[in-house]
């Protein structure tokens, strides 16, 4: 019976059905059963949001704003040419781009990858409108770092980066993942491990679209620690007007306990920058520019001090009773060491003087010899003394050394004797000898509050608990010493010869001392660091302009404005 | 004409119930293929399958009060019709999903495909049936397969890949029982085979894709091998015993496209696990069973035709729909009979079933 054949090669098949079926359901379900989990359940991240930082009053400096991202799930773009063509007109965006992002997109095709960052509000609805044409386009509110007041305080904040492969190696366990930011100088830098809020997260069932469908479980996100500064912003605005476009850095701290008021380095540059899409040619001027706009010239910045290492030669030549108060030396407008003449800046000579004149005059040939007398040894031994050569610790990254020669350095490292010669060059602050703006700033300080080394600080609190604040050294100077230093800086700001005498403000009594540092580069460096109120200092300024000229003209004048706007402020 | 009672004695109640089964189990899976998790039921396919019962118990009612001798007698019409209707489709054919394979009348939608396998079965008995005993004779074999050929092309250009596909076992089935030499008709297949090359040629692009796929899904995971790999997730996922009624999140959750049509298997798979499939598989042997009792005790070799006919149409749709879900057979797109959503189908599959269910009522008459 032919029936019969055809019936059994028929069960046959359904036999064969049965054991695909077997095979399918039933060997291989695990497999299938993970699959199907997996298709539909996703971990949706939520950005732990990034500390904001205040001021000391409690002024928002940097905080986070939302940024809506135009971002493709490239598996669910329907026709490419017509979701590109509709970007390119709802966004004004070329196609070349959005073809760059769906590259992009397309090595990970199931998951939402930028194509136009930050959109204004408006043109998000309208895309959320016309879903049915775009779709495979979603808008992704993300969190974006904000630095309201654009440059200012600009190298304190610093600024952030994606992190790289290398690093998210070491940041995975912190819940870093690709494309987070990380602090990649200043406070952000420093502090990053606070301000980095803890993602969560959220466990959702998609359907095939990956649309949201139920929300199994949420791990909130942690935020980050806010950040409390001993920045006054007022103060910090003005710093940073008063600089305006001179290259150079200007420093204001308390010196009672190295609290740091305003930190300004010019030319500054907008950390929005290197969070706001399209600044991709900004973010290269920056970070190769000419002009080092990302050094902070106030802690990385490295200058000859000048003049204002006369204090340091003050100092260690008094404390080692080489000279006294009383010693005078006479300049005659030059000072000859063998064969060689060591001029003083003012040609006619300043005469017979003791310590008091020779700072306000800011003698060279009156420091030659002082310098002479305390010897190298002593100069090197006190400059350390007053926190030069060494980081001063501030919380900031990338902080430089600076460097103070001596005998061995200069064995060490030029493989010769020191010569006396570079010792008349140390005493007026020239030669190897290498401070940084806050290092000036710390000495400056040490002579203010009576002898002691500060630590100088930025950030008071993190979150709700105070970072412990005030640091202090002793440097071992007497009494004696400082009251004849102080006495000198007081003549340089309000004697009506006194090189600082621009400085001086109506009702405020101030000490100081200027600086004019020759560089090999050009126009020599100018500074000016100085303290007030002179008989109870609460606040050091110091302010240092590259290739500026004379540290008692320019320089002077913008200490003079801090200090007035810091007495109107109620600081002094 | 015979007294009813007598016709009643040879109905096969076994036949019609489990076509029944089929069909509340069926409706059982559409409601869940077209509900959607977190929100009501939706019971509007459903009901519009139900009404589509309706009509189609009503037909079988009436088909198996009609001597199918009749049915033989109009064959070449309702071949003729039906082709014609084919024809008419490749040009008045209103486009979708890339076919062109529904009639749309007011809001109804006539599949013309469906009934031409009806019309085919019918023309072949009969043609066969009049040759009595001479298909040994290869001349004899000419006609049936151009009867075959013709609907064969139109249904391959509407496109519908599926439908073609079924036409040629049922042609084989037929002439292999109404007496043809096996050797010949062995020979015929093999040829068949040599030009599927040719045959290639003729293809579109999205039905050579889906036979590609079908031999390697991971070549495009998200293109023509989505469906293959989406719908066997749904059904390994289903493990032994399934994840529930209305709990298949393959289903559910949207992962399966044509679910509640051509692959409404993987969500009986899916939420029934290997027990369910495995009824469903039994059910619809059972059924196939049934109908080639019919063939075998029928005497009158049309009427055996009849049979034989509409068994093979139902065996092979069965296999390659089921095959098709688990990746044992390409994905052509012929839906699941008595399961699926869709009138013509349910109608036509009606229509058949009481043909075999005529043709046993009246086996004893000849």
């Amino acid at each position: 019976m032919r029936e019969e054949s055809l019936i059994f090669l028929i069960s046959v098949l359904f036999v064969l059905l049965l054991l695909g079926l077997i095979y399918t359901q039933v060997l291989n379900y695990k497999i299938y059963y993970a699959q199907s989990q997996n298709n539909f359940i996703r971990i949706v991240p939520i950005d732990g949001p990034r500390g904001k930082i205040i001021d000391r009053n409690g002024h928002v400096l940097v905080s986070n704003r939302l940024s809506l991202d135009a971002s493709c799930i490239y598996q669910e773009i329907g026709r490419k040419d017509r979701f590109i063509n509709a970007l390119e007109e709802m966004l004004q965006v070329s196609s070349k781009d959005i073809i760059g992002s769906l590259g992009r997109a397309r090595e990970r095709p199931f998951a939402p990858v930028a194509v136009v960052e930050d959109i204004d509000k408006d043109k998000a609805i309208a895309i959320e409108e016309r879903e049915q044409d775009l779709s495979g386009l979603v808008i992704e509110p993300r969190s974006k770092r904000h630095y309201i007041y654009d440059d200012a305080a600009s190298h304190v904040f610093g600024y952030l980066g994606e992190v790289n492969e290398k690093e998210l190696e070491g940041l995975k366990e912190y819940g870093y993942r690709m494309r987070d930011l990380v602090g990649r100088s200043g406070l952000e830098r420093y502090y990053n491990s606070y301000l980095m809020g803890m993602d969560g997260g959220e466990q959702v069932e998609v359907d095939a679209l990956g649309r949201r469908f139920n929300v199994l479980g949420v791990k909130e996100p942690v935020p980050g620690k806010d950040l409390q500064l001993t920045i006054d912003l007022r103060l910090q605005l003005i710093v940073d007007r008063l600089l305006g476009d001179k290259k150079g850095a200007a420093l204001v701290m308390d010196p009672r306990n190295g609290e740091i008021l305003a930190m300004a380095s010019h030319p500054s540059f907008d950390p929005n920058a290197f969070v706001k899409p399209n600044c991709g040619p900004e973010r290269m001027r920056l970070l190769k520019g000419r002009g080092k706009p990302l050094l902070n010239r106030a802690i990385s910045g490295l200058y000859a001090p000048g003049s204002v290492f006369k204090i340091v030669i003050a100092a260690s030549a008094l404390e080692t009773k080489r000279i006294s108060s009383h010693t005078r030396f006479n300049c005659a407008g030059s000072y000859s060491l063998g064969n060689a003449t060591f001029g003083c800046w003012k040609e006619e000579g300043h005469g017979s003087q003791d310590i008091i004149e020779a700072i306000k005059n800011s003698c060279n040939v009156f420091f030659y010899q002082a310098g002479r007398a305390a010897g190298v040894d002593n100069i090197e031994a006190y400059a350390i003394r007053l926190g030069f050569g060494k980081p001063t610790g501030i919380d900031l990254p990338e902080e430089a050394s600076g460097l103070v020669p001596g005998r061995l350095w200069k064995m060490i490292t030029k493989k010769s004797a020191w010569y006396e010669g570079e010792t008349l060059n140390y005493s007026i602050g020239q030669g190897y000898l290498l401070v940084t703006p806050i290092q000036v700033l710390r000495m400056t300080s040490a002579i203010a509050n009576g002898g002691k080394l500060v630590r100088p600080y930025i950030v008071k609190r993190i979150g709700s608990v105070e970072t412990g604040g005030a640091r202090l050294q002793d440097t071992g100077l007497s009494a004696d010493v400082i009251n004849v230093i102080k006495e000198g800086m007081f003549r340089v700001v309000n004697d009506p010869f006194g090189t600082g005498k621009h400085a001086r403000v109506d009702g405020l009594l101030i000490g100081g001392k200027t600086g004019t540092a020759q560089n090999p580069q050009g126009r020599s460096h100018a500074w000016f660091t100085g303290f007030a109120p002179w008989k109870d200092p609460k606040m050091a300024v110091v302010v240092l302009i590259e290739h500026g000229g004379k540290g008692g003209m320019d320089p002077a004048a913008i200490a003079r404005d801090i200090f007035k706007s810091a007495k109107e402020m109620g600081y002094l | 004409m015979i007294p009813f009672k007598e016709r009643m004695r040879d109905f096969d109640k076994t036949l019609f119930l489990v076509t029944i089964a089929i069909f509340a189990v069926g409706l059982v899976f559409l409601l869940s293929a077209t509900s959607i998790r977190g929100q009501d039921l939706n019971f509007s396919y459903v009901s519009k399958q139900i009404s589509s019962a309706v009509l189609a118990l009503i037909l079988l009612v009436v088909i198996i009060n009609i001597n199918y001798q009749r049915f033989l007698d109009a064959a070449w019409v309702l071949y003729a019709l039906s082709v014609l209707a084919l024809a008419l489709l490749l040009v008045i054919g209103r486009a979708r999903f890339g076919a062109q394979r529904w009639f749309a009348i007011g809001s109804f939608t006539i599949q013309p495909s469906e009934f031409l396998k009806i019309a085919f079965v019918l023309t072949l008995s009969a043609y066969i049936s009049g040759k009595k005993w001479m298909m040994e004779n290869a001349k004899n074999l000419v006609i049936p397969f151009l009867v075959c050929a013709v609907p064969f092309l139109l249904v391959i250009l509407q496109p519908d890949l599926g439908t073609g596909l079924l036409l040629v076992p049922a042609l084989l089935a037929m002439l292999y029982v109404g007496g043809a030499n096996a050797k010949h008709l062995l020979t015929v297949t093999a040829c068949g085979i040599l030009f599927s090359p040719v045959f290639w040629q003729f293809l579109k692009d999205y039905q050579r894709q889906r036979l590609l796929v079908f031999m390697n899904p991971s070549i495009d995971p998200l293109g023509a091998g989505y469906t293959i790999i989406q719908s066997k997730i749904a059904v390994g996922s289903g493990g032994l015993f399934g994840k529930g009624w209305l709990a298949g999140t393959q289903n559910q959750l949207n992962f399966l496209p044509e679910r509640h049509t051509d692959f409404i298997f993987s969500v009986v798979g899916e939420e029934w696990g290997f027990f369910g499939s495995a009824i469903l598989l039994v059910l619809y042997f059972i059924l196939i069973k049934r109908i080639f009792r019919i063939a075998r005790l029928t005497s009158d070799l049309s009427g055996k035709l009849i049979a034989t006919g509409i068994g093979t149409l139902f065996a092979f749709q069965v296999i390659i729909n089921i095959g098709m879900t688990i990746g044992l057979m390409p994905v052509v797109g012929i839906p699941l009979i008595l399961v699926s959503y869709g009138g013509s189908s349910l109608v036509a599959t009606s229509i058949a079933v009481a043909l075999v269910l005529n043709v046993g009522m009246r086996r004893s008459t000849f």
